[in-house]
């Protein structure tokens, strides 16, 4: 009897995929995720998109929080940031999407040095409450500067083409965010195997022993602030795409919250749990109309008069009752499943 | 690539090819129509009530007989005031309820952001809630800005404190957003045309409740007339903070907050508060024969929640139904939208009679100029 | 100068309220090493009890106060049992998630509760104005610094004093040997939970009193957190006058600079303080740097 996986070299612990079976599985998958718009109509493909998005931005954040242990609230910022730098150079300055999205994250990236190193030199709290204040400092720099982002007014965001190819509906559009959705998993599963993901996860969880084995703590924190500022910001000329209009009003402190809290669902340090918390807590309110549905039509009445209170009432729960029961969150439970099967009929 | 790009090509395809159903939301028996608006939160002040008022305006054509014997029917749809939620349920009732129109999209910037999507759905849409220029400039076929906008209001509300407070020192508190920005050019507008002579001019940053700093500048500079230019919790701030630093300015704000609750909220101090609206105030002879209207169809909780956005949201309503019922052997959007704008004016009772045209897609109402009576917790039309 | 001295004193007033906030938020940091995100939405759940308590009675301020703050005593216990303590020993993330979870709950529970209307919160002669000296004040200004002060002074007197507040002081600087020596942890976390509902409460239902009182009250936390920074997150005295500066400083951005500048001067200042001094101006210096 098999009594588990077992790694024997370095090499094999390094690669992406570990069977032929895996790989036929991402092939399955990722025919499903083309496949996908064809069974959702408008509204669902509105929806899938949303998910994706919600993913990238938090595999962002989990390069940040959880693989380097580093707390961000001001997720919203960088967002707004990003959103804003493709808006401009693509809308007002007519620059080609393609440098739009590069800058998307390189402006976000540069910010987050300017806020990062203040705050990264100490320990504990202070990277996430100076993030909380970027987001509030961040909003009033966009309203200062309105001759270059049109203040509260906002800029109107149309959808991108390019090289030549315009993503013009709302399926194309969807396609184009699961590409860029692609690329950022290859990206993090390849920063996560290279010699700078290791560190972070030392730092995350030993910073002195990380010290002693002659990681940076400054710079390497630094450099998965930025990774991280990166890829959000890349979320958030995304979503400022999918709203087709970019305003601060657009990117609420709710945001930074749901994005913590998909780490937290989907399973922190895991890229299949940031994509996995993504589309739990994105489909959470349909899911509830549905429940409410079940209960005829008292209920949905309730739910009509009630419902942003219900769902936020329900999105807190999740969050504190993860927190408790299921720490290591959905791909925790996961992985106990596997566990499970794997080892049936023994328990260890 | 490849693949994918084939895909997308197969699935525009089925999109064109599944799109040709116009009369989408039209049953045997039935007309659905939709309504975005906030109905939880602070802003569902704004959006229960409007929400009560294309109730009222549905109920009415129902106990009619309907229109061409079917009933109308209403999809309604909280977004909480959060733009990415009202883009979100907009695309669920054109393409999950698939509604026939929508009677409403939520506030200016929801408005705004939702526009492409209304655009190339096609559907005719009402905009009765947060009117801006670039919603009906130029004009988009299928969507109908009834009212006025805030530049045009505070031009007139300016204009009249311009004439009966001559030579009177201005004070104006903008909020920094589109709102205020709209506010500022109906001043600057007004300044063409009367001596407004503007001594203290600040922007506050939304959702800001301790006014002292801006009220004690308002005072240092001696301001006669003062511009509120909050929504509402920031004109409850501005005008208890004038009460106490004893300081009695006539003081002016905007439609968007000019509900009895704001009255409440603010205490006596409130008295005198000059408004400005293109709806008539329900104190007025129009305004309690529409409560009467409508006590007779509404619930007993839903009458309470009467302000003056039942009214507009019931007056652009009506306009939109009687295009329909216009349509009554063609029940198409290309018909409704023909008759939207062809339909001779639109009496709804509540405003000036509605009416669009080929070019036109903006009622363009004019408005009165009203002053608060905390007794009564509602507005009365001046008289000059 | 009198536009000087009421910009002083309305600064004043608003800096009590973010005072007595901040000292909440260090209190509970200082006995927990936690940091409370739900603390601005906790002092709005309270100051809608103590609303609905003055509106359902004839409004005897005396019944206001007991019944309101016995409810914000049971309410932080409540909190601290049921979602704080078994989270204790967990990673710091998911400590301040649950704050975190909290803040959201708290603030549906309040529009699910109560409404979404903003309501003018009368009590007693709270919001009549007090002439001093030509300086026109309400009575729930004076009342929120005289609770800031009283809230200074029983705060040195207890850590002082009190030999709670030397158990306090002992699971601040180390907690496991304050177990070891037998303080009962538990105890201290629970008693800085019902003292930080308390003096935040009375933040929240003197400035609704003052102000109006709406869901968005819940926006004071965020406006007292930079106190905390500035006065330093584990001096509980500190953050008090770090509430008084910032209010002083608001006012005084807001009355010869700008208004927008103004909401978000105490952003600025956070982002300075760690900068230059992130211990806070009465912190103790024990932050560890890199």
């Amino acid at each position: 009897m098999r009594s588990g996986y077992f790694k024997e070299t370095v090499a094999e612990h390094i690669n992406l995929t570990d069977s032929t079976l895996q790989r036929i599985w991402i092939l399955i998958g990722l025919i499903f995720v083309v496949a996908l718009p064809f069974y959702f109509g408008l509204y669902g493909i509105s929806l899938i998109t949303l998910m994706a998005i919600s993913a990238i931005g938090a595999m962002g954040l989990n390069i940040l929080t959880g693989w380097t242990g580093q707390i961000s609230l001001g997720q919203t910022a960088f967002m707004v940031l990003g959103a804003y730098a493709y808006a401009i150079s693509v809308e007002s300055w007519g620059w080609p999407p393609i440098i739009g999205f590069a800058l998307a994250g390189i402006v976000p990236a540069f910010a987050s040095v300017l806020v990062g190193v203040p705050s990264l030199r100490l320990k504990g709290l202070y990277l996430a409450i100076t993030t909380l204040a970027s987001a509030f400092i961040v909003n009033q720099l966009v309203l200062e500067f309105d001759g270059l982002t049109n203040g509260a007014s906002g800029i109107f965001v149309n959808r991108p083409t390019i090289f030549g190819y315009a993503f013009d509906t709302d399926a194309k559009l969807f396609y184009l965010v699961a590409f860029i959705g692609l690329l950022t998993v290859l990206a993090c599963l390849n920063l996560r195997r290279s010699r700078i993901g290791r560190a972070f996860i030392a730092i995350r969880d030993n910073d002195n022993a990380a010290r002693v084995m002659g990681i940076d703590l400054r710079a390497y924190k630094l450099y998965a602030f930025m990774a991280s500022s990166f890829i959000v910001g890349i979320s958030g000329a995304l979503y400022g795409i999918f709203l087709s209009f970019v305003t601060i009003d657009g990117f609420p402190l709710l945001l930074a919250i749901e994005a913590l809290a998909i780490l937290i669902v989907g399973g922190m340090g895991s890229i299949a749990g940031a994509i996995l918390g993504a589309i739990f807590l994105v489909g959470l309110p349909e899911i509830t109309s549905a429940i409410f549905g079940m209960f005829g039509e008292t209920a949905k009445q309730f739910l009509s008069t009630g419902a942003h209170e219900i769902k936020g009432l329900l999105y807190g729960l999740v969050i504190i009752l993860f927190l408790r029961l299921q720490p290591h969150g959905l791909m925790g439970l996961w992985q106990d499943a596997k566990r499970a099967w794997t080892l049936w009929p023994l328990r260890y | 690539m490849k693949l994918i790009t084939g895909l997308t090509a197969a699935v525009l395809l089925a999109l064109s090819a599944g799109g040709a159903a116009a009369e989408q939301g039209i049953t045997d028996t039935e007309i659905l129509l939709g309504d975005v608006a906030p109905f939880t939160g602070p802003p569902g002040l704004l959006g229960i009530a409007h929400n009560v008022g294309v109730k009222l305006a549905i109920a009415e054509v129902n106990a009619a007989g309907g229109i061409a014997g079917r009933q109308v029917k209403l999809v309604s749809e909280d977004d909480g005031y959060v733009t990415s939620r009202t883009i979100q349920s907009i695309r669920k009732l054109i393409g999950v309820d698939k509604v026939f129109a929508l009677t409403a999209m939520s506030g200016t910037g929801q408005a705004m952001a939702s526009m492409p999507i209304v655009k190339q759905a096609g559907i005719p849409a009402m905009v009765p809630i947060g009117q801006l220029p670039a919603m009906y400039e130029p004009p988009i076929n299928n969507v109908f800005v009834v009212g006025q906008t805030y530049t045009e209001g505070m031009r007139q509300l300016a204009l009249y404190l311009a004439k009966t407070h001559p030579g009177a020192k201005w004070g104006v508190i903008l909020q920094d957003d589109d709102y205020g920005k709209a506010l500022a050019d109906g001043l600057e507008q007004a300044q063409a045309d009367a001596e407004i002579n503007i001594v203290f001019e600040t922007k506050y940053a939304r959702g800001q409740k301790d006014f002292a700093s801006e009220m004690l500048r308002v005072k240092a500079a001696n301001v006669d007339v003062l511009i509120a230019g909050g929504i509402i919790s920031e004109n409850i701030g501005i005008v208890k903070e004038a009460e106490k630093l004893s300081i009695t300015p006539t003081i002016a704000a905007f439609w968007p907050g000019r509900v009895p609750e704001v009255l409440k909220a603010i205490g006596p101090a409130s008295d005198g508060l000059i408004g400005v609206d293109y709806v008539t105030p329900i104190q007025s002879e129009a305004g309690q024969a529409f409560v009467e209207l409508a006590k007779n169809y509404l619930s007993e909780e839903e009458v309470p929640r009467i302000n003056r956005y039942t009214m507009t949201g019931y007056a652009s309503t009506k306009v939109l139904l009687t295009a329909i019922k216009a349509c009554e052997t063609d029940l198409t959007w290309a018909c409704t939208i023909e008759k939207m704008q062809s339909n001779p004016p639109v009496e709804t009772g509540v405003m000036a009679p509605v009416r669009f045209g080929e070019d036109n897609r903006f009622s363009n109402s004019p408005v009165t100029i009203m002053r608060a009576d905390f007794e009564t917790l509602s507005y009365s039309p001046v008289k000059d | 100068m009198t536009y000087l001295l009421e910009l002083l004193s309305s600064g004043l007033a608003i800096g009590a309220v973010y005072g007595l906030i901040a000292m909440s938020f260090a209190i509970i940091y200082k006995s927990t090493g936690l940091l409370n995100f739900s603390q601005g939405e906790m002092s709005m759940i309270i100051a809608y009890v103590a609303w609905s308590i003055s509106t359902g009675t004839d409004g005897n301020p005396f019944i206001v106060a007991i019944g309101s703050i016995g409810f914000a005593i049971l309410f932080a216990l409540a909190v601290e049992r049921i979602a704080i303590r078994p989270m204790m020993g967990e990673p710091i993330l998911s400590q301040i998630m649950v704050t975190i979870g909290l803040s959201v709950i708290f603030r549906a529970l309040v529009t699910l509760l109560w409404d979404g209307l903003p309501h003018n919160m009368e009590l007693a002669a709270g919001n009549a104005l007090v002439d001093f000296g030509g300086i026109q004040v309400r009575v729930a200004q004076i009342a929120v610094v005289v609770m800031l002060f009283v809230a200074i002074a029983g705060m040195w007197t207890f850590f002082r004093y009190s030999r709670f507040g030397l158990a306090m002081r002992a699971v601040a600087s180390d907690d496991g040997t304050a177990q070891l020596m037998g303080v009962k942890t538990g105890r201290v976390q629970m008693a800085a939970w019902a003292a930080s509902a308390v003096m935040s409460g009375t933040a929240g239902v003197l400035f609704a009193i003052a102000f109006e009182l709406s869901p968005s009250l819940y926006g004071l936390g965020l406006k007292a957190f930079p106190a905390t920074i500035l006065g330093g997150l584990d001096s509980v005295i500190g953050s008090a006058f770090g509430g008084l500066i910032i209010g002083v400083a608001e006012n005084l951005v807001g009355g010869y600079i700008s208004s927008s500048l103004k909401e978000i001067a105490g952003f600025v200042i956070i982002i300075l303080i760690l900068m230059i001094r992130p211990y806070g101006l009465f912190g103790e210096k024990r932050i560890e740097r890199l």
